[in-house]
């Protein structure tokens, strides 16, 4: 049998599936039917040259989504365009744009992408429209790297202007008056990859999103919003709370696509005990090799920098070993040269390339077309995410195939057990809360400091008066004769809001080289001050970029902890007294086993001790104590008091562990509704609570002052439920594993029965 | 302990159950935890009464124009404080035609500087104080726009606009990069248009050119202590000034506020006397016997960035008849104290010019002279020589000698320890192919490794 032979796709996956062992792995097996291009003509209004450019590169007629958009937009109405990768998004707004800058020269347009990238590509496509189109258009990336001379030219005849949303808050916004043309002319504004605005990033770009807003109003424009996403759950939500208005949203996906099939992998349990299973990377490799063994564009997804490096270095070697094309295999991920993406994302685009081992970088819009396969290394954490990397895979009229290989993390394990959450349940929520009031009040700041607030002016959906009153008692903003609230300070306070993080203070990691060489100190990174004390505390390792350091001390006052790299067997993991003390209840619902509320909460957390566990078999090998202040935050919480009467009679500790395993798993599960990383959520458990006098699981937003999660919680309560129960229930574990109730639930094997029974108090009835 | 629903249905955000009273709690509370986190010096300050109603804003300003002898100016779009002073400052600008700067001195010329609220140029920095001076007659009559509070700042814009004639000429100090650009956005911040100029001149690169050589920085007190003679007494630094506005703001005390407008008024004088000096001393002739060499190398080098390359060749003449003999010997800057830059070299800068300007047997002569003085830039001139005769004077013996010359000064610096490294490197390869030249028939030969040079040296 020839190793290297050109086969189709469908018969690659045959070929894989005849493997008993992989075969036995398969948890799921879907097909996506092929889907019938929906066309629309060109609309009889469009710009003839436009229709010509347009022929030109052999487009005859519109996807129907793309003549909808274009229809709303001229009603004047927002739109939100929630279709699949390369589905041809960046016509629906580039098609009106050029179309108004065609007929009037002076029309200005903003586009906003999360990543330089991203703007780069953007402007090459709109410039290569324009051109086919015949159509004089000035359109510019303006980010951190544009250089200065051309910023000028940009800011005064710029007809696009392609930024992303740091460089809007930190560099337009508080300079609007050099853009006057730009906003007194601005006619549309596009969000474009919308689902990655969630969790923090979210609700600062919202306030981004308000400012720029409101210069609009200023300068007397009124812009039509043209937001554009991956399929997510309540896109029409998303898209209100990021840009505070409603908005058409189009779903129905007009373009083309071949049959897919879709494979969901969950390696096969080697020690049930230990929940060992057998390695994910062995599954993508073995089915990325037989993809490309027969020729086929394949992309592998791996969920970080390190793994992605792991997996190009084992394919190759694996090709180079059968004399394969181990060349025409490259990784792709942030830190690689612009010009070396670019030829990457070439190579893709005409074939010269067979496969790419790329982190999600290549889930957002980049244009490199679409290939025959997609081997995901692990849930990507979303299931919006997912299907942006299936959606890769999917030439048109041909069969491509898509392949989640699970891990073993918590997450994983649940979509692996419950594969229906990724093809029947709607995709999770972007959620973001703009109105989180750390946000807010930064964004507050930088809104006063753009333009004087009118009293009772609004923010947001309220007026900002009494806010505005609370900033005047730190001197930075007051209300002058007239009643209008004035910036009176020399800060600058946009450079103080960091969009991409929460706390605003950090601790800075400094490392002062091998001991003993005198090597300059340099920074090598930064921890949130809410996370220093379990990450940094004196005497802990802490992991960089895959290399060991040891924290010699702590500077608390200063926030600085001066590190130093060794190499040692074993890694550290602190502890943390965390207590939580509800502050305000926004609303309680009573229901089956108790009443659930979501709230305002105070976290305190005392990191107490760590220990120090060897990497291997996380044997412990000894412990120290940690002398650090309390932290206390403000965030929201979402909790379940449960009725005393329905566990009376439970042993004390059995409760316990039952709240334990309990709340373990809905934090699972919620992190898959809600599209959130774990260590955003936190958990606490009390068997008896001091504030309700019964038993209590809180869960609660890692993010001071909450980022709206407790509330969706809250709104999704028998779906959290629901989750947890089959999670638990449906695990094959005997007594609990950290694939459902989590690591080291005391109590013996009854913890995961008496964490069944609880749930099934909370579900009764429903 | 269970309560109703706060709404109906929570679907889009927590907001909804937090009305305007749970704000508050909410602010208090945030309030409590950020007086915990924070070290006491970043205490928020006890709340900054607001001024209620137009009448405090009236005893504002009448209290301002008070401490700072000013009068109130009321414009429909409310009022200012203006401060007027004279001062007997004689000026004929009609010799600033004759410099290389862009200045056009049949207009009238307008000197300006502000006080801000900050350094930086977003749209949240304030002008509140515009200073501007202008000649009438033998007088700079100086005139003040003060700002009291900041619903007034469209009457100071009026008023600015009105002081700023259509074809007047700006005259500031770093007012292309910051004065001019702030105050064009304070007019687009009220959807204004900025007044219209005829022109602008810059006098920040002006003194870098012209003085800063000789000064510890090109800072206008510096320059126009350095140049002007002018001492100030008891000067407000300029960092301290927003602050002192701000404070004003919220506490209604003017009379931290008399020494800024004391420190402005000064700068825009300090304009109008480095006017006055360009005028004087530096545009004609006459006053050029008395200006300092290393001035008047910087406003050769002006005038031949200018194209203009015979008032340049006056300009270093003049400079090296102004020249020191002791500063005319070692053709390094004399080190001055207070880390001034290098003096340029009023000779070497006449040789070069001359070269540049095709006058070729004259820049050789100028540079023979250079190489006659001795000392270390004897070396360069001899290399300059070496080069004329070489590629000019097509004479490659007396090129040869001139190398000569030059190996003999680099050997004797080099016994006393001292190195000129570009000569030493460039000397060898010179040397080789000058034989090489005499050697053969006019040669097309590339130059030699040094290896082959030091057949012929000795």
């Amino acid at each position: 049998m020839r190793l290297y032979a050109p086969a189709p796709t469908e018969h690659a996956v045959e070929q894989l599936l005849s493997d008993p062992a992989f075969r036995a792995a398969v948890v799921a097996d879907r097909l996506v039917p092929a889907r019938q291009a929906a066309l629309a003509p060109f609309p009889a209004w469009l710009d003839p040259r436009l229709v010509a450019g347009l022929r030109a590169q052999g487009i005859e007629a519109l996807y129907s989504h793309q003549a909808e958009a274009m229809e709303a937009l001229r009603a004047g109405l927002d739109v939100t365009v929630v279709t699949a990768t390369a589905s041809g998004k960046s016509l629906c707004y580039d098609l009106p744009v050029l179309q108004d800058v065609a007929q009037d020269p002076a029309v200005r347009a903003l586009y906003i992408f999360p990543t330089k990238a991203l703007s780069q590509d953007q402007a090459a496509g709109l410039h290569e429209l324009a051109r086919a189109a015949g159509i004089d258009l000035a359109a510019a990336v303006y980010d951190g790297d544009t250089p200065a001379p051309v910023r000028s030219s940009i800011r005064a005849a710029g007809q696009v202007v392609l930024t992303n949303p740091d460089m809007l808050h930190a560099a337009i916004l508080p300079h609007h008056t050099k853009w006057f043309q730009l906003f007194e002319q601005l006619r549309y504004i596009v969000i474009d990859e919308a689902h990655t605005y969630r969790g923090v990033f979210g609700s600062h770009v919202a306030n981004v999103i308000r400012r720029l807003l409101r210069l609009c109003a200023h300068y007397g424009s009124a812009p039509r919003i043209v937001t554009c996403s991956a399929t997510i759950g309540r896109p029409d939500a998303l898209v209100e709370r990021l840009t505070g208005r409603p908005s058409r949203v189009i779903e129905r996906d007009g373009s083309p696509a071949g049959p897919r099939r879709i494979l969901v992998i969950d390696p096969p349990l080697l020690d049930e005990r230990l929940g060992l299973r057998r390695g994910t990377f062995g599954f993508v490799e073995q089915a990325a090799l037989t993809f490309m063994r027969a020729g086929r564009q394949t992309l592998v997804f791996g969920r970080s920098r390190t793994s992605v490096e792991l997996l190009l270095s084992r394919l190759r070697e694996a090709l180079r070993e059968g004399h394969g094309p181990s060349e025409r295999i490259r990784g792709y991920r942030g830190g690689y040269l612009p010009t070396e993406r670019r030829a990457i994302e070439a190579g893709l685009r005409d074939g010269s390339l067979l496969g790419v081992v790329s982190t999600n970088a290549l889930e957002l819009g980049v244009d490199i077309g679409r290939l025959d396969a997609a081997v995901l290394a692990g849930y990507p954490g979303s299931i919006a995410a997912t299907w942006q990397q299936f959606g890769r895979a999917g030439r048109r009229g041909e069969a491509s195939v898509a392949i989640l290989v699970a891990t073993g993390g918590a997450v994983d394990r649940f979509v692996a057990r419950h594969p229906d959450y990724l093809f029947s349940a709607s995709p999770e929520e972007a959620r973001l809360d703009p109105d989180n009031l750390h946000v807010l009040l930064a964004h507050l700041r930088a809104a006063t400091f753009e333009l004087p607030f009118a009293p009772g002016e609004r923010f947001g959906d309220q007026p900002a008066d009494e806010l505005l009153a609370f900033l005047a008692e730190e001197g930075h903003v007051r209300q002058a004769g007239d009643g209008r609230w004035y910036w009176a300070s020399e800060n600058f306070p946009a450079s103080e809001i960091p969009l991409r993080t929460s706390a605003t203070e950090n601790v800075v990691i400094i490392d002062q080289g091998p001991l003993g060489r005198g090597a300059r100190p340099a920074v090598i990174g930064e921890v949130d001050l809410f996370s220093a004390p379990t990450l940094v505390h004196q005497g802990a390792i802490y992991l960089h970029e895959a290399r060991q350091y040891h924290v010699e001390r702590l500077d608390w006052e200063e926030r600085k902890a001066y590190v130093r790299p060794v190499d040692v067997d074993h890694f550290t993991q602190a502890e943390a007294a965390i207590t939580l003390k509800p502050l305000e209840t926004f609303a309680t619902a009573p229901g089956p086993g108790g009443e659930r509320a979501h709230g305002e909460v105070m976290v305190s957390s005392l990191a107490t001790i760590y220990k120090k566990l060897r990497l291997e078999t996380l044997e412990n090998l000894g412990w120290g104590r940690i002398h650090l202040p309390e932290i206390e935050s403000h965030t929201t919480a979402y909790w379940l008091a449960v009725d005393p009467a329905a566990v009376a009679g439970w042993r004390r500790d059995a409760l316990d562990a039952a709240l334990v395993g309990a709340g373990r798993a809905m934090r699972t599960v919620a992190c898959v509704l809600l599209m959130s990383d774990p260590r955003d959520l936190g958990l606490v458990s009390q068997v008896r609570s001091p504030h309700f006098e019964r038993p209590v699981i809180y869960l609660y937003d890692g993010v001071p002052g909450g980022v709206g999660l407790s509330n969706r919680l809250f709104a999704r309560h028998a779906e959290l439920v629901a989750g947890a129960r089959a999670l638990v229930d449906d695990c094959p574990c005997s007594g609990g594993c950290p694939a459902c109730i989590g690591p080291r639930v005391e109590a013996g094997g009854e913890a995961k029965a008496g964490t069944g029974r609880l749930l099934a108090l909370f579900a009764a009835g429903s | 302990m269970t309560t109703e629903l706060a709404r109906p249905s929570p679907t889009l955000g927590p907001m909804e159950p937090t009305a305007a009273s749970t704000l508050a709690a909410r602010l208090t509370r945030l309030r409590a935890l950020d007086t915990r986190l924070r070290p006491a010096s970043e205490l928020p300050r006890p709340a900054a009464r607001a001024p209620a109603g137009p009448l405090v804003a009236a005893a504002r300003r009448t209290r301002l124009a008070e401490a700072l002898g000013g009068k109130l100016l009321d414009t429909p779009a409310g009022s200012i404080v203006v401060v007027e002073r004279d001062v007997p400052l004689p000026f004929d600008p009609l010799p600033l035609r004759a410099l290389p700067f862009p200045i056009d001195a049949d207009r009238p010329l307008i000197m300006l500087d502000t006080e801000t609220t900050g350094l930086g140029s977003g749209a949240g920095t304030l002008a509140f104080l515009v200073g501007l001076a202008s000649w009438s007659g033998d007088r700079l009559h100086v005139r003040q726009l003060w700002l009291a509070d900041q619903p007034e700042e469209p009457a100071l814009l009026d008023a600015l606009a009105a002081s700023l004639p259509p074809d007047g000429w700006l005259v500031t100090y770093n007012g292309r990069a910051f004065d001019w650009p702030l105050l064009i956005t304070r007019y687009r911040l009220q959807r204004r248009s900025p007044p219209p100029l005829a022109g602008h001149l810059d006098l920040l690169p002006v003194a870098r050119q012209l003085w800063r050589h000789r000064l510890p920085d090109a800072r206008l007190a510096s320059v126009e202590a350095g140049v002007a003679g002018v001492r100030r007494g008891t000067d407000l630094p300029g960092a301290l000034v927003p602050e002192r506005f701000l404070r004003f703001l919220r506490d209604g005390d003017p009379r931290p506020l008399v020494p800024v407008g004391e420190h402005n008024r000064q700068d825009v004088i300090s304009l109008g006397l480095l006017l006055v000096v360009l005028a004087e001393v530096l545009a004609r002739p006459e006053g050029r016997s008395r200006a300092a060499a290393g001035d008047l190398v910087g406003l050769g080098r002006a005038f031949e960035r200018a194209g203009q390359a015979a008032e340049a060749l006056a300009c270093h003449e003049a400079a090296l008849e102004r020249a020191a003999p002791l500063d005319r010997r070692d053709g390094r800057a004399v080190a001055r104290p207070g880390g001034r830059l290098p003096t340029l070299d009023p000779a070497l800068e006449r040789a070069r010019l001359l070269r540049r300007m095709g006058r070729r047997s004259e820049a050789l002569e100028a540079w023979r002279a250079i190489a006659a003085e001795g000392g270390r830039r004897a070396i360069g001139a001899w290399i300059a020589v070496a080069k004329e005769l070489e590629h000019g004077a097509h004479d490659p013996a007396a090129a040869l000698e001139a190398v000569r010359q030059a190996e003999q000064l680099l050997a004797r610096r080099r016994a006393l320890g001292l190195f000129f490294r570009e000569a030493e490197r460039d000397l060898p390869y010179r040397r080789a192919r000058l034989l090489r030249r005499l050697a053969s028939a006019p040669a097309s030969a590339p130059p030699a490794a040094p290896a082959s040079a030091s057949v012929a040296s000795g």
